[in-house]
């Protein structure tokens, strides 16, 4: 009697044990996203958040037509015994304390399992700090900032590709436009004075002198201008040969418009990502910026393909075309729930060991990273990146390396 | 004996405030109602006694927390080190902004006050070694107690509640000794005052000086608690507004007014952020906006002016004047 | 001077006369009820969006735009004054904070969620092109908006001194108890008052739109210009807000071009409060 008791007490052990590690089918997979959904980046954050709709809606249904694409082809998270995934979404308002308290609230109220977010690498900061604390798995898919990875953090995981990693790419595509002909003798670099024109300048300028290249005109400006006139007097008077912009949405609207009412065409423009890639930018001036190269690491790619049909989902959600941070933030989740299914399991423990021993192929992303391999720093060491091109004006298309162009590059800058 | 009951109640629910709402999350929204108590009355010196409506406090707001970031950053000192920087440092940016700025009239100071924010501002933005347009952060991972790092909010809430209290105490010394006095006859009447022998201009500048000291222990606590500090986050002029709009709606030039202000807007702001925010349509300051609007609409002299009434007609006290913060700029 | 020094001035002064144009609605309302308006930037952004609207409606440029976005923002600010402004201008200064913190709130983000937080824009031609005179060139829509803000400036200017509605105004302005007895209702004139300051903004923002970016926010970007354009003038100088924000255009732009455009701001903001020691009362205000 004594013995089978203690039998029954181990099965039932036993069972509660697997059912732990097991999650029932009706089990949802609580996931917290922080981003700026009011205040000066709410546009990026709302697209953020169509974003990672568009993903909840691929990996909780039955997406077989997207192929090879990992948590597509069956419903909910098969690692899980088809669990669903659940995001709880929460505004930043622009703060690194609200970004703080409302990560906090996703932590302990919302018991989330794993976060993503917050776009501005500051806030980004203090959120993952407060994850870090709790020891709650923080992937972050598109802050750019060089110290988020240096902080020794065991449980910040970064996809998206970084300062040095745009820089490498603007060298490589110059030296190849050079071969090809154009003139890259000076270069001009407009940025913002923000974090993130800040940071990403000064890698630039360095990696530029280490390679052999001119060393950039700085033409750094203050963030959300009333006016960008006298900055374009200014690279009208100079005449560089490439014109590389790091500006946010409203700065890169202004610079489109003042540049065509002052009549100035650089031989080439670069944009770094940002503004340059939101699609508001393209509806409010495409037309008078025809021609722009821009760094993404997102194409959407021929009609029919995965890439193309997740663009098409996202366009329902979102109302706007797929743009390349939306495009990251997007891959950016889908390491983490790819890292949650692999893990089997919803422990912050076995999730931080599985993103760890992440290890992602090109054709299980959708995005043109050469895969998804963290270092120790928790940095994605395979993330890469393209040169597109805003050829008619409305839509970009990818020119550069040769082995992902649709198209070859158009030059020169032909602006309206 | 009565007139005592209900102050001996709210301060006995303060106490327990985080024992009785113990979650980390309601924990971490009491903490911070005092510490934007402290920083609401530290600016009530000035903006509420003085009647002097600064719009530039968060240049010494922000004077504490990137003394106290720059402790951590540069010399990997505790950043409790930068307390008393960023107050010496406050102190006398204030003397220096106080002495001519403090001669202009009502709006006319305000405007100047939000000048002088917006450039230091600016200039931090341009200085690399303020961190820039990136910040400085503190320690994530504490390496001791002095690291002030904690995970939970309570040693933060019981920390912000002994410096609220100081500021209290403060205030409270301070408007009954002579000072008090002068900066009241000085707000009712700047030329009155003058022409009875107050020394107007001394003692605006010491309530200046005074008042920005305080705000900057509120900025380095600020800093230390979120570990993080950049010109938006430690100078935007937001902040600045935020106590003002805080010690107005409580009711300022009253002692307990701004802390009244912190207790209805930061859980208001929070959580109507947990409510609303997470939909993405803005309705959060929508919200927050229509509530501040109604409440300067029907009691624009703050909540606390009312209740202070008949408070002091029940203990048959003395009529409290009631104090509603500057008045009209001539 | 080189070419484009003087592309540079002629810019700034162009972006002097918009400041100026956003400027004159606070200006108005500062000086005459003595209320800062900090929605000020917000009714300027909702000009902004009546353009917009306008525009993807009927196709209509500032020809419909400028008209429908001065009679809205006329009507909101009746709206406001008797819903809002009435009972707090009695109150104390911070009360006037407080609340039209809260209006600005209110009214940035109700746009926000009725138009959502995308960026817009108005088509660059939408006023006609870009002058070119001698090599220096003028976007006609900026050059609209500078001869409005010249227009507007002396509307006001002559409403105000040779009028008798601007007589009674005044009057109001200076002592509306007095001005009661005189038979004149404060209620009315201060009503009047800011139907036509908000009217005015509503003008200024439907020609910012032409060749300015739409967003909820951007009343934040502009609002604190007008605050400076207004100190630096004088409050309640409306000539005094054109002087200024020329002042301010100018100065800007020259700055950013010989110093380097981050250090612009600090620039005026230095100029400006260097000025306030030696004449506190602004450049027209009376002392």
């Amino acid at each position: 009697m004594k013995f089978k008791h203690i039998i029954g007490l181990l099965g039932a052990a036993a069972i509660s044990v697997g059912l732990a590690g097991h999650a029932s089918a009706q089990q949802t997979i609580k996931i917290g996203a922080v981003f700026p959904l009011s205040g000066n980046a709410a546009s990026a954050g709302n697209h953020a958040k169509a974003a990672i709709e568009t993903a909840v809606e691929i990996i909780n249904n039955a997406h077989p037509e997207l192929g090879n694409f990992p948590l597509a082809k069956d419903a909910g998270l098969a690692g899980l015994g088809g669990a669903k995934v659940e995001v709880v979404y929460a505004d930043n308002q622009g703060s690194p304390a609200t970004g703080q308290n409302q990560t906090l609230r996703l932590i302990t109220e919302e018991k989330v399992v794993a976060l993503t977010g917050a776009y501005q690498s500051g806030i980004t900061l203090t959120a993952s700090a407060i994850a870090e604390k709790y020891g709650i798995p923080f992937v972050n898919g598109e802050s750019v900032a060089a110290n988020l990875t240096e902080r020794g953090f065991k449980w910040f995981f970064r996809v998206t590709p970084v300062a040095s990693d745009f820089a490498k790419i603007y060298v490589d595509f110059l030296k190849d436009m050079k071969a090809g002909g154009a003139k890259i003798d000076t270069v001009a670099l407009v940025h913002d004075n923000t974090e993130y024109g800040t940071s990403v300048a000064s890698v630039v300028t360095s990696v530029f002198k280490d390679s052999g290249l001119a060393t950039p005109l700085d033409v750094a400006y203050a963030a959300n201008a009333t006016d960008v006139q006298s900055q374009v007097l200014q690279l009208k008077e100079k005449k560089p040969d490439v014109v590389i912009m790091v500006t946010y949405t409203s700065d890169a609207i202004l610079y489109s418009k003042t540049m065509q009412a002052l009549d100035y065409k650089p031989p080439m423009i670069i944009a770094d990502d940002s503004g340059y890639s939101d699609p508001s930018f393209i509806k409010a001036v495409g037309k008078i910026s025809q021609g722009v190269f821009n760094r993404s690491s997102w194409s959407v790619g021929p009609k029919g393909s995965p890439t193309a049909l997740i663009a098409e989902m996202y366009k329902k959600n979102s109302g706007d075309e797929m743009d390349d941070t939306a495009a990251r933030q997007m891959q950016g989740f889908f390491v983490l729930c790819e890292a949650i299914n692999r893990a089997g399991s919803t422990d912050p423990a076995k999730i931080q060991a599985a993103l760890k021993a992440t290890d992602l192929k090109p054709d299980q992303l959708m995005i043109g990273y050469k895969g998804v391999k963290f270092d120790d720093k928790g940095q994605n060491v395979l993330a890469a990146g393209v040169i597109i091109q805003l050829q008619d004006g409305e839509n970009y298309v990818a020119v550069w390396p040769k082995g992902s162009a649709e198209k070859p590059p158009v030059m020169p800058y032909k602006g309206w | 004996m009565r007139r005592w009951l209900w102050p001996s109640v709210a301060l006995a629910l303060v106490i327990a405030y985080p024992l009785l709402f113990s979650t980390p999350f309601q924990q971490r929204l009491g903490a911070l109602v005092l510490l934007y108590a402290i920083a609401a009355s530290a600016w009530n010196i000035v903006g509420g006694y003085a009647g002097q409506v600064s719009v530039g406090h968060v240049v010494f707001f922000g004077c504490g927390a990137y003394a106290a970031m720059g402790a951590y950053s540069h010399f990997a000192l505790s950043p409790l080190v930068g307390i008393p920087i960023g107050i010496v440092v406050s102190v006398a940016i204030a003397a220096v902004v106080g002495v001519p700025t403090l001669r202009l009239s009502g709006h006319y100071f305000s405007m100047a006050t939000i000048a002088v924010a917006e450039l230091v501002r600016l200039i931090v933005t341009n200085t690399d070694y303020l961190g820039a347009g990136v910040g400085l952060s503190g320690p994530t991972v504490p390496r001791n107690l002095f690291d002030l790092s904690f995970i939970s909010a309570l040693p933060y809430y019981y920390l912000f509640l002994a410096i609220l209290v100081t500021t209290l105490g403060i205030t409270w010394w301070m408007t009954n000794s002579r000072m008090g006095f002068y900066l009241r006859a000085i707000r009712d009447s700047e030329r009155a005052a003058r022409s009875l022998g107050a020394p107007a201009s001394r003692t605006k500048l010491y309530a200046f000086m005074l008042s920005a000291g305080l705000t900057s222990v509120a900025g380095a606590l600020y800093a230390m608690m979120f570990g993080f500090v950049d010109p938006e986050s430690g100078l935007g002029i937001l902040i600045s507004v935020k106590m003002l709009i805080m010690a107005a709606l409580g009711g300022a030039g009253l002692l307990f007014g701004p802390l009244v202000g912190a207790a209805i807007l930061v859980p208001l702001e929070e959580i109507s952020n947990n409510v609303l925010g997470g939909k993405g349509a803005g309705l959060t300051f929508v919200l927050y906006g229509a509530i501040i609007v109604l409440i300067a609409r029907f009691q624009p002299g703050g909540i606390l002016t009312p209740i202070m009434r008949l408070w002091s007609r029940r203990g048959k006290a003395p009529e409290i004047p009631v104090a509603t913060g500057a008045s009209h700029a001539p | 001077m080189s070419t484009i020094l003087v592309q540079v001035i002629v810019g700034g002064l162009l972006l002097g006369a918009v400041y100026a144009l956003f400027s004159s609605g606070l200006t108005l309302i500062w000086g005459m009820m003595n209320i800062v308006n900090f929605a000020h930037g917000d009714f300027v952004m909702l000009g902004m969006y009546v353009a917009f609207v306008i525009w993807t409606l009927f196709g209509a440029g500032p020809m419909l735009g400028v008209p429908v976005a001065a009679l809205l923002l006329a009507t909101l600010g009746i709206v406001v004054y008797f819903g809002l402004i009435r009972s707090i201008m009695k109150g104390p200064m911070l009360a006037q904070i407080l609340g039209t913190f809260g209006l600005a709130l209110l009214l940035r983000y109700a746009a926000f969620w009725w138009f959502g937080a995308n960026f817009l824009s108005l088509p660059e031609n939408i006023v006609g092109g870009t002058f070119d005179i001698f090599g220096i060139r003028i976007q006609a829509s900026r050059l609209l908006a500078g001869v409005v803000a010249l227009l507007v400036t002396g509307g006001l200017h002559i409403l105000l001194t040779r009028t008798s509605l601007g007589s009674k105004m005044l009057a109001v302005a200076e002592d509306s108890t007095a001005a009661q007895l005189m038979g004149i209702r404060p209620d009315t004139m201060q009503a009047i008052a800011w139907a036509i300051a908000a009217g005015v903004t509503g003008i200024a923002g439907a020609l910012i739109a032409t060749f300015f970016y739409i967003v909820p926010t951007v009343g934040e970007t502009l609002g604190i210009v007008a605050f400076v354009t207004v100190s630096l003038g004088g409050f309640g100088s409306v000539p005094g807000a054109l002087v200024a924000g020329l002042l301010i255009g100018v100065i800007e732009s020259l700055s950013a071009y010989w110093i380097g455009a981050v250090y612009k701001d600090i620039v005026v903001y230095s100029l400006f409060l260097s000025f306030l020691w030696f004449r506190p009362q602004g450049l027209m205000g009376k002392s």
